[in-house]
């Protein structure tokens, strides 16, 4: 029997069980990763069924496809140019009418659709029924309920969706008619389009080129720059008509469409009472509880990565540890063996113990927060104060976790929209002191000079952080920053997805930074051998000594601090030749090289990870800002606090 | 015109709803250029003129808007939501 392949795409809304319906479809056999050249992350899987070899992709949970941001616009690309063979489009019964208004441009870019109608049970206890067939009727597409949390009817779509591919039909959904005004400027530019050789559909063409659809007219303007301004007169006249933009005329009467299907299609019965998910979104959105409540949870989660995290990474470096005499054995002891050793197989036990520990937890953590609800809320809460340095509610987020370890915190800031808030929350993020550099902060200054003085570094951190994050924000080009996000019904997150989602992530992770983690950590160790660490040192002394103030010795540290921080005040003591801190630093040097760690460059992982996200130009601006920032500040405190003592 | 007289009353921003009261959206002052992709974004949403929105609450210290919209909840920026024009909905008891 030959195998025959076939392409399934997921779409629809954010929050509706889509990336759950995925893992039940594909289970194991999936790959997480970035649309080319994207931050926008692209799943992928394959299953077999009756014959077929299918691959299924999980599009990006958006609202439309206007292409007002990346997911949108990799979206219709995709649905466009690699045309799979169906396109699923999973609904939430609880919102029909805003889910419908993305059905509806799915109908308009003529694509094989299939409606998996989900979470009917919220529906339920909202007191909202929805009649499956009446649906399909009003859409002439099919419609199959799933409840994707139990995998329930979901081997139907497969089903449903070789039947649509083998009966090879073309799709005829229902025809979305606008108002007569608006009608007869498509139909007249829809004639025009069908004239040139274009990948979307003719009608499809002239709604998105009357609503002023960027990157469709850009690409029009190219072949037929008539129709664009025959366009533009036609958009102007049904602005003069309706006294709104054409697009929002468009849009309005989309939405208009939608919620006539939706009123047809459900039937409001009484809710189910009393619903303990809004009792809880009051609760935790509540004006004063919310806050007390927020920074409980976060304690909480922080404190479980941590102890998590912290638990686990010593588990693997001992473990890890326990090796070194067996490769030393093989390997020598001469420049081979500590090469091999010291650079390469350290450097994979630095990004293990790094990565795994604190990223794993994190991933799971978020993924179930964001899951719930509960993420939205907290966007809810700090938006105010995140303003204040020209980010919204999200940021906060990843900045949160940054606190734990960058390296999240800067994945973390994928929930963003926009490219330029993404980079502007990464920024920050590098800013937060790490656990790292906790270590640094509180085994230095906390513990040498007193624990309000590393209270004061944190608020100086926090001080910065502000002021920073104000003037990239006025630095950097762009639209002001709002807050838009929808705060769903909290519901019971699928853990199963949670899980294998964090699995898949994690993995991508290790494939990017781990490369970099070792050649970083080989670098160092050729330097080491070569016995290039005091000369290095002496380059770097008048930085060190002469700005700084610090033995020509904390230079090597410096180095060794890219690859990991906490590194920084072992290879101190062992340079130092004491633990004792205090006989051979002053509080004032402590101070300045405890200020010069927090922020003299992201460590190793967090720029590869800036790499992966924001490409390279972006990362070394980062690293370079950071290196010159952190040594100027260290100076003029240095500088202050002799004059102060 | 219709589309004019349609809605009764005069012409506020969002946030001039008290909690728990219902507006009509009539527009969002956005130009090209100027706030264009969150327009688009409040109308993707569901903030078309036309439609109703209830201010549930909004966060401490003048903090974003709860609101409800054809059956969904979001939360908007304040200065997003300054931008949402309404008119305020009349209960079912009409006085004057």
């Amino acid at each position: 029997m030959s195998k025959r392949k076939l392409t399934i795409a997921l779409a629809g809304n954010a929050n509706v069980g889509k990336s759950v319906i995925f893992n039940h479809l594909t289970g194991l056999h999936q790959h997480i990763g970035n649309w080319p050249g994207k931050t926008v992350e692209r799943a992928e899987g394959t299953l077999h069924f009756k014959g077929y070899t299918i691959d299924i992709i999980d599009l990006p949970g958006i609202y439309s496809l206007s292409t007002y941001s990346l997911e949108e616009l990799v979206s219709r690309k995709y649905i466009v140019v690699e045309r799979p063979d169906i396109v699923i489009n999973v609904v939430d019964a609880s919102v029909l009418e805003r889910n419908l208004f993305f059905t509806l441009q799915l109908i308009e870019l003529e694509t094989p659709l299939i409606i998996a109608l989900n979470q009917m049970d919220i529906a339920k206890k909202k007191g909202i029924e929805i009649e499956t067939e009446k649906l399909e009727k009003l859409l002439s597409i099919p419609v199959l309920s799933t409840v994707a949390i139990k995998g329930v009817g979901i081997s139907k779509l497969l089903e449903k969706a070789i039947e649509i591919v083998e009966k090879e039909e073309k799709p005829n959904p229902v025809e979305i008619k606008y108002g007569e005004e608006v009608e007869s400027r498509i139909a007249k530019l829809t004639r025009m389009v069908e004239e040139i050789q274009f990948w979307y559909p003719p009608r499809y063409v002239a709604i998105k080129l009357l609503e002023g659809d960027e990157e469709i007219s850009r690409e029009v303007q190219r072949i037929a720059p008539k129709i664009i301004s025959t366009a533009k007169e036609l958009a102007t006249e049904i602005e003069e008509l309706h006294s709104h933009s054409c697009s929002t005329v468009i849009t309005s009467e989309r939405y208009e469409i939608a919620g006539c299907i939706a009123r047809e299609a459900q039937k409001l019965v009484p809710p189910i009472k009393p619903p303990i998910e809004e009792k809880l979104h009051n609760l935790t959105t509540h004006k004063t509880l919310g806050y007390p409540i927020m920074v409980v949870l976060l304690l909480l989660v922080f404190y479980s990565i941590f102890a998590f995290g912290g638990y686990t990474s010593e588990l693997l470096n001992d473990f890890f540890y326990n090796f070194e005499s067996f490769f030393k054995g093989l390997f020598g002891t001469g420049v081979a063996g500590e090469l091999v050793w010291g650079g390469i197989i350290e450097g994979i036990i630095a990004g293990i113990t790094i990565a795994l520990p604190y990223i794993t937890p994190f991933y799971l953590i978020l993924g179930i927060l964001e899951d719930s609800g509960y993420l939205s809320r907290i966007a809810f809460l700090m938006d105010n104060i995140m303003h204040k340095i020209g980010l919204h509610g999200k940021a906060f987020i990843p900045m949160m976790l940054g606190y734990g370890c960058n390296v999240p915190g800067i994945l973390g800031c994928r929930i963003i929209e926009t490219e330029r808030e993404k980079l502007l929350a990464a920024f920050v993020t590098t800013l937060v002191p790490c656990a790292a550099r906790t270590v640094i902060i509180l085994g230095l200054v906390g513990h040498y000079i007193g624990i309000q003085y590393a209270l004061i570094l944190y608020v100086i951190d926090l001080l910065i952080i502000f002021f920073l994050g104000r003037l990239a924000f006025k630095t950097l080009p762009g639209e002001p920053t709002a807050l838009i996000i929808e705060m769903h019904d909290y519901k019971v997150p699928h853990l199963k997805t949670a899980l294998k989602q964090t699995w898949f992530r994690v993995a991508d992770f290790i494939k990017i930074a781990l490369p970099l983690i070792v050649l970083g950590s080989l670098a160092i160790k050729l330097a080491e051998v070569l016995n290039l660490l005091e000369p290095i040192a002496t380059v770097l002394s008048p930085i060190t000594v002469m700005w700084l103030g610090l033995p020509a010795i904390t230079g090597i540290t410096l180095i060794f601090g890219v690859l990991r921080k906490e590194l920084m005040l072992i290879m101190l003591a062992t340079l130092l030749g004491t633990t004792n801190f205090a006989l051979v630093l002053t509080p004032v040097e402590m101070i300045v090289f405890t200020l010069v760690a927090m922020f003299y460059i992201p460590c190793m992982a967090t720029i590869a990870v800036l790499v992966n996200e924001f490409g390279w130009k972006k990362a070394l601006f980062i690293t370079a800002f950071e290196i010159v920032f952190a040594i100027t500040i260290g100076g003029v405190v240095l500088r202050v606090l002799t004059l102060a003592v | 015109m219709e589309r004019r007289t349609k809605f009764e009353g005069s012409e506020l921003p969002l946030t001039a709803l008290r909690n728990g009261e219902t507006g009509i959206v009539t527009s969002i002052k956005a130009g090209r250029g100027e706030c264009w992709g969150f327009k688009r974004r409040l109308m993707d949403m569901g903030l078309t003129p036309g439609a109703e929105v209830v201010v549930v609450k909004s966060a401490p210290f003048l903090g974003p808007l709860e609101v409800t919209v054809r059956g969904s909840r979001l939360a908007l920026g304040r200065g997003m939501a300054e931008r949402i024009l309404v008119v305020r909905k009349k209960g079912c008891l009409r006085e004057n």
